[in-house]
């Protein structure tokens, strides 16, 4: 089912430790944003797809939240829900939007994720079942585990997460609303303190209040609009949901499942990809989906970043606005924000050029979800 | 030892067999009559064949470090005191992974590989199933 469903319109708020908004205020901004920017009016959105974000949803437990934003916003919409897939909501978001708008079931999808943990009592270090009793806390002990072992069996070294890290962060200060935009030298992370060994502080994603949306329309309701809009090309989901039972778990994630029915639907190969924002709430997280997606052999990850391939200019320029390590704790939305962005052409200082086919990547739930979606500028 | 009693697991129908096992000194792990799959955490069918003839058999309580963590930070005031602490994912011979710590054996000695032996500490009113090197001293 090769879709022709098309992303019309992006919108955000600023990414910072502290906004001194709600939640609701920013989703509503950005989502005020993305439908502007898609030159349509609120009357316009039959659709909307949301995500509460971590302080809102997954530790306070998912009220229905569509039906509190969808109230503020004055929507009845033919179509709604929210995604509970962690980190992989927002990809998935769009997917379903996708789906919602080939099936007829909705034309003007708005999809949105938002979050200020500076105002919420949760805490982003929650005990992880009956892990806690034994200190495993917070996502990163678990891609902590997942780094150490990708370290004892392909001989991944501190340099090949850091290089993440300081590539990331040197695009970000080439991104006017990104949050951590001071270059970081690799040897400064090298010298960084560790959170949960081996992965550093500067390994693991930033927190921030913040908001991002995008708006998701048919192909023939694109034509109407001055913007034409970025193809959904092509996506795919797969979910590990054994956990530890697994033997792959910690060691590989559903990416390689996804990815290939992405890269079918939209009836294309590695090599047409000429960006990708990779899902980064940690940089081991990073290295396993460049491996898992098959941008390089298993155990390859750490070599390939270090010939500087995720850099601009390089082979495939990966979160070219610093993604969550250095961009923002956008939950992904950011990501795909930034894939329309450069597809258009519209990045200014780290614009890659002749930019047509972005890969967009979610991964969540601890190491359990994925999505991966395709956007292609035609 | 810490002031702070550490989160306790809440053992549930499913459960409450794997933490009985570990008060009375024995780590248990699920098996399918019907296939011979072994498995943790509990289930209430087998996950590979989906019967429902599971069961709780006991495992010898030996496997093989598969990752291990050092946490540098403690996010609980129970761990406080222990920090650095090792959380570890343990592959017992019978093939069943869990969750646990290493313990008396300093983080840095600590490798992937190492064989691990069980052995119980109280916390509280649950015992908890940890690892020690096997060969390596107090
Ligand atoms: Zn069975």
């Amino acid at each position: 089912m090769p879709t022709s469903a098309r992303i019309v319109g992006v919108g955000h708020t600023s990414l910072a430790p502290r906004l001194n908004r709600s939640a609701w205020a920013l989703q509503a901004e950005a989502v005020r944003a993305a439908v502007a920017d898609a030159g349509l009016r609120p009357q316009d959105v039959d659709g909307l797809i949301t995500e509460p974000g971590y302080s809102q949803g997954v530790i306070e437990g998912i009220t229905p939240h569509f039906l509190r934003l969808g109230a503020m916003l004055g929507l009845n919409p033919r179509y709604t829900s929210s995604e509970v897939l962690g980190g992989a909501s927002c990809v998935a978001m769009v997917q379903r939007a996708a789906m919602a708008v080939a099936a007829g079931l909705c034309n003007v999808c708005v999809c949105v994720f938002g979050d200020a943990p500076s105002m919420a009592r949760g805490t982003w270090s929650y005990g992880r079942g009956d892990g806690s009793a034994f200190g495993l806390f917070g996502a990163a002990g678990l891609h902590a585990l997942a780094a150490r072992r990708h370290m004892a069996v392909y001989g991944t070294r501190p340099e090949h997460l850091g290089e993440v890290a300081v590539t990331f962060r040197q695009h970000a200060g080439l991104t006017p609303h990104a949050q951590q935009r001071a270059p970081l030298p690799l040897g400064e992370y090298l010298e960084s303190p560790y959170l949960v060994e081996p992965l550093r502080v500067l390994d693991c994603c930033l927190i921030s209040d913040g908001a991002g949306a995008v708006v998701v329309t048919s192909a023939e309701r694109a034509r109407d609009l001055s913007r034409g809009g970025i193809r959904i090309a092509g996506f795919g989901q797969a979910h590990n949901l054994t956990g530890l039972a697994g033997a792959d778990y910690l060691t590989t994630l559903p990416a390689r499942e996804s990815g290939p029915i992405a890269f079918g639907m939209a009836g294309i190969t590695h090599d047409d990809v000429d960006i990708a924002q990779l899902y980064d709430c940690f940089t081991i997280v990073v290295l396993m989906q460049l491996e898992d997606y098959g941008f390089c052999a298993k155990g390859a990850a750490g070599a390939f970043v270090a010939d500087g391939h995720l850099r601009l200019g390089g082979r495939l320029p990966t979160n070219t606005a610093g993604g969550l390590l250095s961009e923002g704790f956008g939950g992904g939305m950011f990501h795909v924000i930034e894939a329309v962005r450069q597809l258009r052409g519209e990045c200014g200082a780290r614009q890659v050029e002749e930019a047509e086919v972005a890969l967009v990547s979610g991964h969540g739930l601890g190491m359990n979800t994925h999505a991966t979606v395709i956007l292609c500028r035609d | 030892m810490a002031d702070t009693p550490r989160p306790a697991p809440v053992p549930d129908a499913v459960t409450a067999p794997f933490w009985e096992g570990c008060a009375q000194g024995e780590l248990r792990v699920q098996e399918c009559r019907a296939c011979r799959f072994r498995w943790l955490p509990g289930s209430v069918v087998c996950p590979h064949c989906w019967s429902d003839a599971v069961t709780w058999v006991a495992s010898a309580g030996e496997g093989t470090v598969v990752t291990f963590a050092v946490y540098h930070r403690s996010y609980h005031p129970a761990f406080q005191p222990l920090v650095p602490y090792v959380v570890a994912v343990v592959e017992l011979a019978e093939g069943p992974r869990l969750v646990s710590n290493v313990v008396g054996v300093a983080p840095e000695r600590v490798r992937v590989g190492m064989p691990v032996r069980v052995e119980f500490q109280s916390a509280g009113d649950i015992a908890l199933p940890v690892f020690r090197p096997v060969g390596e001293g107090d």
